[in-house]
């Protein structure tokens, strides 16, 4: 058996006295589409910003490849293949969109390939019309899909979506679940994807994460989690009978959440 | 297409300038102001580089143009030394000096950044100042006189050698400038510029870029510094490491024409120096201080009227599918 892709062990975060992430210990194979779900200041974004090295742990370790990341800065991080979208957009907003995904692609081309890579993955999510468009000028959604392109661009292996599905109507929903899973199928990109809508994350991920106060209380399939005591008591708030809540806005998400992903 | 036009716009500009002394007295007061204009539209450049591609704004370049000016001359002092020469060793201090702020400065944004080079080109003003052995202390430093014209020397019997130094100068700078801006470390710098977390998650390293940047800008800058040594023969201490006749004048050159373009500081430099000349000239004998007052005033006007700077107005006015909000920032590509 070889080993997983990403593992942390007993992965700790705190803030003062909160503490954002606790002892968490998960591992994460090669193109495994992992959910991670959890109500409102869970902890969801903090643990993004751990692996991506947005902010070293407290304590415990990330391995990505079997090699220790945790302590690397993030473009190391980045460069090795981790890399995530921003839960409340970090686009370079001045910039035209095509600008954007073609910095991404610079970390591993020279500036003409990069621009070709830029444009060929525009197409794929289906940006090729906005290219020369400045990122300010776009819809959320939009944005949200410029930061899947960009993060595409730096070619991960295991990308984390934060909640890139936030806002978007059921068909769009539809073309993102689309996308992800044939990134995986002829990539075989992983992905870990933080959403709030229950139906397309049980739709799209094979394995479902649940976080609560920071804690890791339920990992397995998704109708094993979906009838799980303890999710459902933590964050179903009793009987699995609404699942169709509404992206949330998740500012709440611990304090470095929020921190750490400000533009 | 409009790239075309922009260089034969650029080019048609510098041969401009080129003939320019032909039709002037060559030790008049207008060629000595052209100087002027070239040496702040390159300074402008070079703060530009950092200044306005990262948007990490210095207050303290004045630091490195003293550095230049300072171990040019000193070296021509005491070794007899060539300024060509004596310069590569103010580009290597200053560099160095820059790669020593970014230490403890790489963290900061915005004013807390510009408040900490503010400081750090203090400082240099103040070590200036004290270390009376090296420098001259207070009294100042005179370049030493070689009679005639040299070109290894740098000295010449006119001004017109050196306004040919700092027209060739501006426009290798401006062509570095140009080359940056528009391939992978403009790129980058813009993404630091714009959400620096964002770029370093994609892969930037944001410390590398922003310090290459920094370096490249403060050697440049001290290049310069020799460069006006061996235009004025004397400075002081007060002048060269100073806040309102350097460190600040180059960053408005560069955000008075407009921050992170390419034609920003040269724009820049062609109103503000004359306009200070200008306002010398007009209030200097009748009272001392209302010249920079009035100075002053205009520069409060203009950036009130177009924060964003003369570039971005043309662009606006020229409108296009740029809108007013589009007008900030990294666009404005001349």
């Amino acid at each position: 058996m070889t080993a997983p892709l990403l593992e942390t062990r007993n992965l700790t975060r705190r803030f003062g006295g909160l503490v954002a992430v606790n002892g968490v210990s998960l591992s994460v194979s090669a193109g495994e589409i992992v959910g991670l779900i959890g109500p409102n200041g869970a902890g969801k974004t903090t643990f993004f910003n751990l692996l991506v090295g947005l902010f070293p742990p407290s304590s415990g370790e990330v391995l990505f490849e079997g090699a220790r990341i945790s302590g690397r800065r993030p473009h190391v991080i980045a460069r090795a293949g981790l890399t995530k979208t921003f839960q409340n957009v970090a686009l370079f907003m001045e910039s035209s969109v095509l600008d954007n995904v073609v910095t991404g692609a610079l970390l591993h081309s020279d500036l003409g390939a990069a621009r070709a890579q830029a444009r060929a993955t525009l197409e794929r999510v289906g940006l090729a019309a906005v290219a020369e468009v400045r990122a300010g000028e776009l819809s959320f959604p939009e944005r949200a899909r410029v930061e899947v392109a960009r993060a595409l661009c730096t070619r991960p292996k295991l990308l984390l979506l934060d909640e890139v599905m936030a806002a978007l109507t059921p068909p769009e929903m539809e073309e993102i679940i689309a996308l992800v899973r044939s990134l995986r199928d002829e990539e075989g990109i992983g992905f870990i994807v933080v959403e709030h809508h229950m139906k397309a994350v049980m739709k799209l991920c094979e394995r479902i994460v649940v976080l609560n106060f920071g804690e890791m209380i339920g990992d397995g399939r998704p109708e094993a989690i979906a009838n799980d005591d303890r999710v459902i008591e933590a964050y179903l708030g009793g009987g699995f009978r609404r699942p169709d809540r509404a992206g949330g806005s998740d500012d709440a998400d611990g304090a470095g959440g929020a921190k750490g992903a400000r533009a | 297409m409009a790239r075309r036009g922009t260089l034969a716009a650029y080019g048609g500009l510098a041969i401009l300038f080129a003939l320019l002394p032909l039709v002037l007295d060559p030790r008049g007061y207008e060629m000595r102001v052209l100087c002027l204009v070239l040496l702040f539209a390159a300074l402008g450049q070079a703060w530009n580089l950092v200044g306005g591609l990262a948007n990490q704004i210095s207050l303290g370049h004045a630091a490195y143009f003293g550095i230049g000016a300072y171990a040019s001359t000193i070296l021509q002092q005491v070794a007899g030394l060539s300024p060509w020469i004596g310069t590569l060793a103010g580009m290597a201090l200053a560099a160095l000096l820059a790669l020593l702020l970014s230490v403890p400065t790489f963290r900061l944004k915005g004013h807390y950044f510009a408040l900490a080079t503010l400081a750090a080109g203090e400082a240099m003003r103040v070590i200036a100042n004290s270390w009376s052995d090296l420098t001259g202390g207070p009294v100042g430093i005179s370049v030493p006189f070689n009679p005639g014209s040299s070109v290894w020397m740098m000295q010449f019997q006119t001004v017109r050698p050196n306004y040919y130094i700092f027209l060739v100068t501006l426009i290798l700078v401006t062509a570095l400038f140009w080359r940056i801006k528009t391939g992978a470390m403009g790129y980058r710098l813009r993404a630091i510029k714009e959400n620096e977390q964002a770029a370093e998650v994609i892969g930037v390293d944001t410390y590398r870029v922003k310090l290459v940047a920094s370096l490249l800008s403060a050697a440049i800058t001290a290049f310069l510094g020799t460069l006006y040594a061996q235009f004025q023969f004397f400075f002081d201490p007060d002048t060269i490491f100073g806040l309102a006749a350097f460190s600040v004048k180059m960053a408005l050159v560069a955000i008075l024409g407009g921050v992170g373009t390419v034609a920003g500081p040269l724009i820049g430099a062609a109103f503000i120096i004359p306009m200070e000349e200008l306002a010398n000239s007009y209030f200097g004998n009748s009272a001392a201080g209302l010249s920079q007052f009035a100075y002053g005033i205009v520069l409060v006007a203009v950036i009130l009227v177009n924060p964003y700077g003369i570039v971005a107005l043309f662009a606006r006015l020229r409108g296009g599918r740029r809108r007013d909000r589009a007008s900030r920032g990294g666009e404005a590509r001349p």
